[in-house]
């Protein structure tokens, strides 16, 4: 009971979990729609879901600050390629929140001139520009640490075997360019378990990897650059919102700059 | 701006804001209304008002758990009238948090069956009931306040032995209000969080006695009412120091 006190003390608790709960609605609706369930239930959940989305877009009003301060955090970091990459993520994060303040002010009616679609194609587009900056830290974050692990890799390899056999990660390069296809599968399956590796041993990272390659189906979707249909956003969204209410429980787990 | 992430970043600074906005438009909207020309405004004021009211809701589910921990901490409260008095206040919390959720259930579709008129009765009934249970643990604490501040005064008195002044018996009644009136402004004036929880549960107070008949007043003052409370509210969440504690 305490810990329950505790989390939906934050307000962006209680938003992830009406966000989860908004995904889940949709694929749920997805799924009733699928097997044929009655008209009036799958009018229910769709009713529930726009009421999740409306209460969303209210609980999320001021969330455009918290997005420029942390932007403006951001801008003191050390590595330039992070520095960019989240600076500018936070901004478009922070034009995204904008927009759908404009979107809530349409939908309840303070300014019913709003053109909605517009809107709501505008705001997506931040959120895609956002998702795809945190990927690319997330990738150079990635990137890094393979190279780390690698170099680690190679030293204790050196060091055990006095240095005669070559590095187990790279292999040789005297290959002739007849055995070019097998040896570039070796290559491969030797990056993708240096992969795994370095994925399995920071939970963060993959935790973040994870949520935002989920999180990229909804405006991919939305903004009709790839159509994968309401399920898939519904799964998507529910696991991306799932990953973040983790992240909130467990504070260890949120990937720090 | 750190401030205000910090504070919007907690449930209920978020929800006091919410409800600091909902209503200054319902006093705009009385203060407006008279005047013929500001129709849309008012109009744009009630849209406003309704789906931030509607939007609160978000912020209140799930907070049956939150009454039933205050319940449970208000049991091992030493002194035994604000013991009762919060235990009591606290179940009658539960309970209208509970209806709260009812009500919720039905607003958003997902029960048609549900009779909104009597669950929106108990709510009031029982919101009534936590916030009178509130305002007398108030009142029991300002009178051991005003007992401690006259002590004191009367402590200092003695040892400054002043002579007391000479009055006539007609000046007696006026002369004891005036005192009363001074002690009690002293004890709330010592005791900000006794002061703000007071106003606080003051302000609350005619929402339930309008919505249920008891006391109808009209929406100006009940929103200039809601606003004071909300801003008592914002204080104590933006400055914890000020929340009235329990001993």
């Amino acid at each position: 009971m305490d810990a329950w006190v505790r989390f939906s003390a934050q307000s962006q608790a209680r938003e992830r979990l009406c966000r989860a709960a908004q995904y889940a609605c949709s694929l749920l609706g997805h799924a009733l729609q699928r097997h044929g369930a009655s008209p009036e239930l799958q009018k229910q959940i769709r009713q529930l879901e726009s009421h999740l989305s409306l209460g969303r877009k209210l609980l999320r009003l001021g969330n455009s600050a918290d997005a420029l301060e942390s932007a403006k955090r951001a801008v003191h970091l050390s590595d330039v390629v992070l520095r960019f990459c989240i600076t500018v993520s936070h901004l478009n994060r922070a034009l995204y929140f904008a927009c759908d303040n404009v979107l809530w002010a349409g939908k309840s009616g303070l300014a019913p001139r709003v053109d909605q679609e517009k809107w709501a194609q505008r705001s997506f587009r931040y959120y895609l520009f956002s998702l795809i900056m945190n990927l690319s830290r997330d990738a150079y974050e990635i990137r890094l640490l393979m190279e780390q692990e690698s170099s680690a890799s190679s030293r204790r390899m050196k060091a055990s075997s006095g240095g005669g056999v070559p590095g187990g990660t790279e292999p040789g390069v005297s290959g002739a360019p007849g055995g070019g296809l097998p040896q570039l599968a070796l290559k491969l399956r030797l990056r993708v378990l240096l992969l795994a590796r370095v994925l399995r041993g920071h939970p963060p990272l993959l935790l973040d990897v994870v949520r935002n390659a989920c999180d990229l189906f909804i405006p991919l979707d939305k903004l009709g650059l790839w159509r994968c249909g309401p399920g898939v956003v519904g799964l998507c969204g529910l696991v991306s919102s799932i990953l973040s209410i983790l992240t909130l429980v467990c504070p260890w787990l949120r990937l720090k700059p | 701006m750190d401030a205000f992430i910090r504070f919007t970043n907690q449930t209920q600074g978020r929800d006091r804001l919410f409800r600091a906005t909902q209503y200054t438009c319902m006093l705009l909207r009385y203060l407006l209304e008279a005047n013929a020309d500001k129709e849309k405004v008012v109009m744009k004021l009630k849209k406003l008002e309704s789906s931030v009211s509607t939007g609160r809701k978000w912020f209140r589910l799930g907070n049956v758990i939150h009454a039933v921990q205050s319940t449970e901490q208000s049991i091992h409260v030493t002194d035994p009238v604000p013991r009762l008095c919060l235990t009591l206040a606290n179940l009658n919390r539960v309970v209208y948090y509970i209806c709260d959720t009812i009500l919720w259930v039905r607003s958003v579709g997902l029960a048609s069956g549900i009779n909104k008129e009597k669950w929106q009765m108990w709510a009031n009934r029982h919101y009534y009931y936590f916030l009178l249970l509130s305002l007398a643990r108030d009142l029991y604490e300002i009178a051991l306040q005003m007992g401690r501040v006259s002590r004191n005064k009367a402590k200092r008195k003695t040892s400054s032995s002043q002579s007391p002044r000479g009055y006539s018996v007609v000046d007696e009644d006026t002369e004891w209000l005036q005192s009363f009136l001074l002690l009690l402004f002293q004890s709330l004036k010592q005791h900000p969080p006794l002061l703000l929880d007071t106003v606080k549960n003051c302000c609350d107070i005619l929402i339930p006695l309008n919505q249920m008949g008891v006391y109808r007043s009209n929406p100006g003052v009940i929103g200039l009412g809601g606003l004071l409370s909300s801003v008592a509210g914002i204080i104590t969440v933006a400055y914890p120091q000020m929340k009235l504690k329990t001993r």
